[in-house]
């Protein structure tokens, strides 16, 4: 195993590489100028030269792109081009709180749509199954943001249920997150039970499962001791390459809801042309989904006792 | 038993970059740093047109003989803010020193990114200063430098000597970025100044700002400023002369939560959680009704609850013919056939539900030097006439001419229905039109290198004078400056170079028409409205209007007893 991990550590090197070059290349070969933005219609010549030399964007590419080699290895991504706030900081801050946004309805999703899925299953083809399906591809068909708005409107506007908008610290948060919580389950749920009776019904006629039921196991046993463990690996593909997106945060409900998490920092770098910023996300995603689909790859050996890594 | 604290809720519609001064030169940070800070100089809160009235100075400056020194008397007793910076936490009084001191730290090119433009070249010895502070770096401090022109005359007392006569200077030190900051606060919060504000100003900032959370102010016991006596015409009868005399601020305290959606602020503010809000253009739809004189109300259902206000924000919405491209800048016929065929008004009633004035100048009409002094820059609208000048430039009916690239700021619809509006406008003498939607950086870097044939721009007043919009044209001011389709004449030089001098005046107004002339003759610049803005406000808000060069927060009551009670 530890032969495994070190050898896939160092195959992640070249990836890493490729997307600090490709990240590079887009916003400092060939993105806009952010002196120039930063400067806006009134910068002079000097004021730019200035600036580019004080955000040492006047060394050679080769140099520039070193540095941020160095940011990458060290995690110092500096500091953002128009606040002057360490990213450091930023970062951290803002991961914690996306991932309060997402983490609690991805759990408790993951558990509520495997056990519907189950339910579901278990009734296949009867009126139980039929109305989830047509009700979770009604729900599909409709956007994420008619759900944002329409719930917030009615859970949080009419009904009062929820606060509108905001965000505390500490366990303050919880009132607010109530309604983001609630709509992110409400749009994984189409999907991923859908997903998971796919999945479950795959299994169910399958030869051992043939065999368990010849044994005289009930429907419950064997959906629980057959069914389930076989559909492990899929079903922690799905949930834990999930997992980068989770920190990186919902743009939709941290701007509707004026969270300060990841989500929002970004948008908000990206229509100032925070170079920094955006650097720092798109490789720190980069990283985060490399390690990620080595610790589901880590799970599979454990789902799955055929699976062997070597 | 005591009374209510009024607090007044308004919100903030994007993060702000600074709360330092010259750090930013931005509406959203304007909007925070005016709580806190004062200026020697600020702008008269009801009178139209916009006046420049004493802030910290105690009375408008005198002016030598030879025109070139302005000499200040500094209000007396006035206090920074109480803070830690400051021995014993108490805000000590503010001297002729503290306003030289950020008055330096303004010219300073490493702190000041945006505003020096308004003061280059205006001060004795100033400009040298700003050469020295880009030469230094960030880590040097050079405030103890001498510089010629600005003077200690005693503690409440000090000049400043400009270069050359120059009426423009004065409208400098009203902006936000030249308020004045104490020493102390800068030394001991260093890069974190801009969440630690100290100042002079209305209002304190509770604890560092947030720039993602609620920003809490509350009174500053110890201000100076009094509501005014003197408004506009017709401000007595809509009540806004009711508080004159009354010490300011008349609230307690201010909340400005962060709130960027515009359908989240529409339910916080129906549910009373906002006093105040910009209407975004669907709630403006749904919210607001034209008169038939062409004014708007609200709603019935909605008039009851809150206030309609209205005011033109000062811009000048135009498009800009690039003079270096080979097509367009080399046939001024088929520049005069593209400007005779745009029909503003239908950009503004059919895109804008009515929210803007036509203009035919670049100057809006709250300006002096605007259309109904100087005359037209534009040339009529005139379809049959703009064929006949496609025939003469070369392409009669629009046969052999390639489209012609318009440049947009933003892909959304509300910009591809502004390109599609164009579109047919210019088709109707049958030019074809190459939309290219960017975002600002792209936009910005096309405009810079000179990559563009047509572009969809507008321009804010920095200050409420003619030259501004003028400066637009001058050939000195080529890219990076603001002059973006390299539009160079030196007869429309010589005038502007004048006029930039001038009082305002018959001799002015002159210059202006002049300029006025030439930019209709070789037409770089298709001029089409300015835009008006509208939003609402709570009953229970008293003494609003719109000041676009003011943070109106200072001058407004909340009925507390009514705010309870919700809308």
């Amino acid at each position: 195993m530890g032969a495994y991990i070190a050898r896939r550590l160092l195959q992640a090197i070249p990836t890493v590489f490729g997307v600090a070059l490709l990240t590079f290349l887009l916003f400092n070969a060939f993105g806009p100028d952010p002196v120039r933005t930063a400067l806006g219609n009134h910068a002079t010549p000097e004021a730019m030269a200035n600036l580019r030399h004080q955000w040492g964007l006047d060394q050679s590419l080769a140099m520039q792109f070193l540095e941020f080699l160095r940011q990458i290895v060290t995690f110092d991504y500096g500091k953002s081009f128009v606040t002057g706030d360490d990213l450091g900081t930023q970062l951290k801050a803002g991961a914690l709180v996306s991932l309060s946004v997402t983490v609690p309805p991805f759990v408790f999703g993951a558990i509520v749509n495997v056990s519907i899925a189950l339910f579901i299953t278990r009734h296949r083809d009867g009126v139980v199954d039929k109305a989830a399906r047509a009700l979770f591809i009604a729900a599909m068909s409709v956007s994420a943001l008619v759900y944002v708005l329409g719930l917030q409107y009615l859970l949080a506007f009419k009904l009062d249920w929820f606060p509108i908008n905001g965000y505390e610290g500490g366990w303050a948060a919880v009132k607010y997150l109530g309604l983001p919580w609630l709509i992110q389950l409400l749009l994984l749920m189409g999907p991923d039970i859908r997903l998971y009776r796919t999945l479950f019904l795959a299994d169910i006629n399958a030869d051992y499962v043939r065999t368990a039921r010849s044994k005289g196991a009930g429907e419950g046993r064997v959906l629980f001791r057959h069914v389930l463990p076989n559909a492990w690996i899929p079903i922690i593909t799905q949930n834990v390459t999930t997992i980068p997106f989770l920190i990186l945060g919902s743009f939709l409900m941290e701007r509707f809801f004026s969270i300060p998490g990841i989500g929002n920092l970004t948008i908000d770098a990206l229509s100032r042309g925070d170079l920094p910023i955006l650097k720092a996300v798109t490789v720190l995603g980069a990283l985060a989904l490399l390690l990620f689909n080595l610790i589901n790859d880590l799970l599979y050996a454990f789902a799955d006792p055929r699976v062997r890594l070597s | 038993m005591a009374q209510e604290p009024s607090v007044l809720t308004v919100p903030r519609i994007d993060e702000f970059e600074t709360m330092d001064p010259p750090g930013a030169f931005d509406e959203k940070s304007e909007q925070v740093q005016r709580q806190v800070y004062g200026t020697l100089l600020t702008y008269a809160y009801l009178e139209r047109p916009y006046k420049l009235v004493p802030d910290l100075a105690e009375a408008m400056p005198t002016l030598s003989a030879d025109k070139l020194t302005y000499t200040f008397h500094l209000r007396k007793g006035v206090r920074f803010h109480d803070n830690p910076c400051f021995p014993g936490g108490k805000g000590r009084e503010m001297t002729a020193d503290d306003v030289l001191y950020s008055l330096k730290r303004y010219a300073d090119a490493n702190i000041n990114r945006h505003s020096w433009f308004a003061m280059a070249g205006a001060v004795a010895g100033l400009d040298a200063y700003h050469a020295a502070t880009l030469k230094s770096g960030p880590s040097v401090d050079m405030t103890a430098a001498d510089v010629a022109g600005l003077r200690r005359i005693d503690a409440s007392t000090l000049s400043i000597t400009l270069t050359r006569p120059n009426p423009l200077f004065l409208f400098s030190l009203a902006l936000t970025s030249t308020a004045v900051v104490p020493i102390e606060a800068v030394r001991l919060y260093k890069d974190r100044f801009g969440i630690n504000p100290v100042g002079t100003g209305p209002f304190m900032l509770k604890g560092p700002a947030d720039r993602k959370a609620t920003l809490h102010f509350v009174r500053n016991p110890n201000y100076y400023g009094v509501y005014p006596s003197v408004g506009a015409p017709g401000d007595a009868e809509a009540g806004l002369l009711k508080n004159a005399g009354r010490k300011l601020p008349l609230v307690d305290a201010l909340d400005m939560p962060l709130v960027q959606e515009p359908q989240t602020a529409a339910l916080k503010f129906l549910k009373g959680d906002l006093d105040l809000r910009p209407l975004d253009r669907a709630n403006f739809i749904k919210m607001v009704a034209r008169k038939p004189d062409g004014t708007f109300r609200l709603a019935d259902e909605y008039a009851a609850k809150f206030a309609l206000y209205g005011a033109p924000a000062l811009d000048t919405y135009y498009m800009r013919l690039n003079m270096k491209d080979a097509l367009i800048g080399r046939n001024p016929a088929l520049r005069r056939a593209l400007a005779s065929v745009v029909d503003a008004q239908a950009i503004i009633d059919v895109l804008n539900n009515g929210r803007g004035r036509r203009l035919e100048s670049l100057v809006p009409y709250e300006l002096p030097g605007n259309e109904r002094e100087t005359g037209a820059v534009n040339i009529p609208h005139d379809v049959a006439a703009g064929k006949r000048l496609l025939a003469e430039a070369g392409y009669p009916g629009g046969k052999g001419l390639p489209p012609i690239a318009i440049s947009f700021v933003g892909a959304d619809s509300a910009t591809h229905n502004l390109a599609d509006l164009l579109r047919a406008q210019f088709a109707s003498i049958g030019v074809q039109v190459r939309p290219e939607f960017m975002d600002l950086p792209a936009h910005t870097k096309a405009m810079e290198g000179g990559n563009f044939q047509v572009s969809y721009n507008f321009w804010y007043a920095d200050y409420p004078d003619p030259e501004d919009f003028y400066q637009l044209f001058y050939s000195k001011n080529t890219a990076p400056g603001p002059n973006i389709g390299a539009y160079a004449n030196a007869a429309y030089d010589q005038a502007y170079e004048a006029m930039r001098l001038m009082p305002n005046g018959p001799e002015r107004v002159a210059r202006i028409k002049t300029m006025n002339a030439i930019l209709k003759q070789d037409v770089p610049v298709i001029v089409l409205y300015d835009s008006v803005r509208y939003g609402l406000a709570q009953k229970w808000v008293g003494g609003f209007k719109r000041n676009v060069f003011l943070q109106e927060h200072m001058f407004m009551s909340v009925d507390m007893a009514a705010k309870k009670k919700g809308p």
